[in-house]
């Protein structure tokens, strides 16, 4: 597959890696003044390569939850501005770094690190945890329903959480593991040194390269001005 | 006449070569038998080993695997309020906040896989996720190793169901002094909030670190022990199967 093409996606393990810079850059440069200005320009540059639907998603509730730690800060720093701007700084990128790790495909990851040699175990369990959390959800809200049915009353009575939550909703994960964990054996999936082939591989593209280096340039920017 | 004599001839070959086939196979068993034989050696140790659960060191299976990684999923969706803790200027917040579903759930996932190494795989399944909520607290895969290490040390193994809680009361409590080093780096040498550095580190105020760690142990205690009941009752119901 070609380098010098543009992918509507960004390549997982470059959207991981660029999360993680944009989180701890974002921890570490939040008390600059030009600093708000490079996430701004970060989220502008994420819609431009295909992360606007998490972006769209995140941008409330960091300004929400960023907007009331600011504040906070605003207050304990006994009225010091730059304190509150840091702090929103701060929110801004942990969500900016979460949204761009979000829009990556949990299929995609896998693949990208299969490719890399990644171990197995934790390609698999990877792959498990990240599909298994909207699953979760719903088994939540089965037990919690099936407490309302039997009229087990409030969930924050420690007995009753024990008792009508805690139990059902653990022994449900066993069930489903065991489960699930028949499902991938029966679908080929073995641990150990066996050879494996990868449906549809994963290859960066010149696109990522130009993602990667408009995040850096901007960060250079913001230590240099 | 002469017809027979070449078909008895040719019947001849054949089994002059059926023969040597025999013999060449034959050969080539007796050759391999040692290997075979080692090799069917080595699969019935290794079956042995994995059977016997008094051993530290079993293979893991992809049932293994698969139920670690459902409980790190579930430890993962109750710790969502990870990102808003981990900016409240209180020391030892992200611990305490977290404390309770960080010793249920791996406590549940050691009581079911007891194999060296368990720990380790929920702490690398779970310090993925965490690299991208807040990267300092990937570092938890490394307190993982760390608790594996002081459990079989202590127990030898987690077939001793304190060795499990052992397990979930250190995890959390562990990471402690890796966010210190956080708060250190983050507050002291990129910021000017002197006041929220100590109330952060707790510097001015030492019994600040002792209460909040102890909190934290006892909480992931409780847990842990919270952890405990469910698997054995689970276990008497026949559900936590191995």
């Amino acid at each position: 597959m070609s380098f010098f093409r543009v992918n509507s996606k960004l390549y997982p393990l470059v959207a991981l890696v660029c999360s993680l810079f944009i989180i701890v850059f974002g921890l570490v440069a939040a008390r600059n003044e030009y600093m708000c200005w490079y996430l701004v320009g970060a989220a502008v540059w994420l819609v431009l390569f295909g992360c606007v639907k998490n972006v769209l998603r995140m941008l409330p509730v960091s300004i929400a939850v960023g907007g009331v730690f600011a504040g906070i800060a605003y207050a304990s720093a006994g009225g010091d501005t730059s304190a509150a701007v840091a702090m929103l700084n701060r929110f801004g990128a942990l969500f900016l770094g979460a949204a761009l790790s979000m829009s990556v495909d949990t299929v995609r990851m896998t693949r990208s690190l299969s490719q890399v040699r990644a171990p197995r175990a934790v390609t698999l369990g990877m792959l498990i945890s990240m599909s298994f959390i909207p699953m979760l959800k719903g088994e939540i809200k089965r037990v919690r329903e099936a407490m309302k049915t039997r009229g087990a009353g409030s969930v924050l009575n420690p007995k009753i959480l024990y008792r009508a939550f805690l139990i059902p909703f653990v022994m449900r994960l066993v069930n489903i593991s065991d489960t699930l964990a028949l499902s991938v054996e029966t679908r080929g999936f073995t641990l150990g040194g066996s050879l494996y082939s990868i449906y549809k591989k994963e290859f960066p593209a010149v696109s990522d390269v130009l993602f990667v280096i408009g995040l850096v340039a901007g960060a250079i920017a913001v230590v240099v001005i | 006449m002469e017809n027979n004599e070449n078909i008895l001839a040719e019947n001849i070959f054949a089994d002059e070569c059926v023969a040597a086939l025999i013999e060449n196979t034959a050969e080539m068993r007796a050759e391999a038998a040692p290997k075979q034989a080692a090799f069917e050696e080595k699969l019935a140790l290794r079956a042995a080993r994995d059977a016997d659960e008094s051993k530290m060191f079993r293979k893991f299976r992809i049932k293994d695997i698969v139920f670690l990684a459902v409980i790190t999923a579930c430890t993962l969706v109750t710790s969502a309020i990870m990102p808003l803790l981990i900016h409240v200027p209180v020391f030892g917040i992200i611990q305490l906040g977290l404390g309770l579903q960080f010793s249920v759930f791996p406590v549940v996932g050691l009581m079911k896989v007891r194999k060296a190494g368990s720990m380790t795989l929920m702490g690398v399944f779970i310090a993925l996720f965490l690299v991208m909520m807040f990267p300092p607290m990937a570092l938890i895969a490394v307190c993982a190793v760390v608790v594996e290490l002081v459990v079989f040390a202590v127990f030898r193994s987690y077939k001793n169901d304190w060795a499990c809680v052992m397990a979930g009361t250190l995890y959390m409590p562990l990471t402690i002094p890796l966010l210190y080093l956080y708060y250190n780096v983050n507050y002291t040498v990129t910021g000017a909030e002197n006041e929220a550095v100590s109330m952060f580190i707790g510097g001015t105020e030492p019994w600040v670190i002792v209460l909040m760690t102890a909190a934290v142990v006892a909480l992931t205690f409780i847990g842990s022990v919270i952890g405990m009941l469910i698997s054995r009752e689970l276990k008497k119901a026949g559900v936590l199967k191995k």
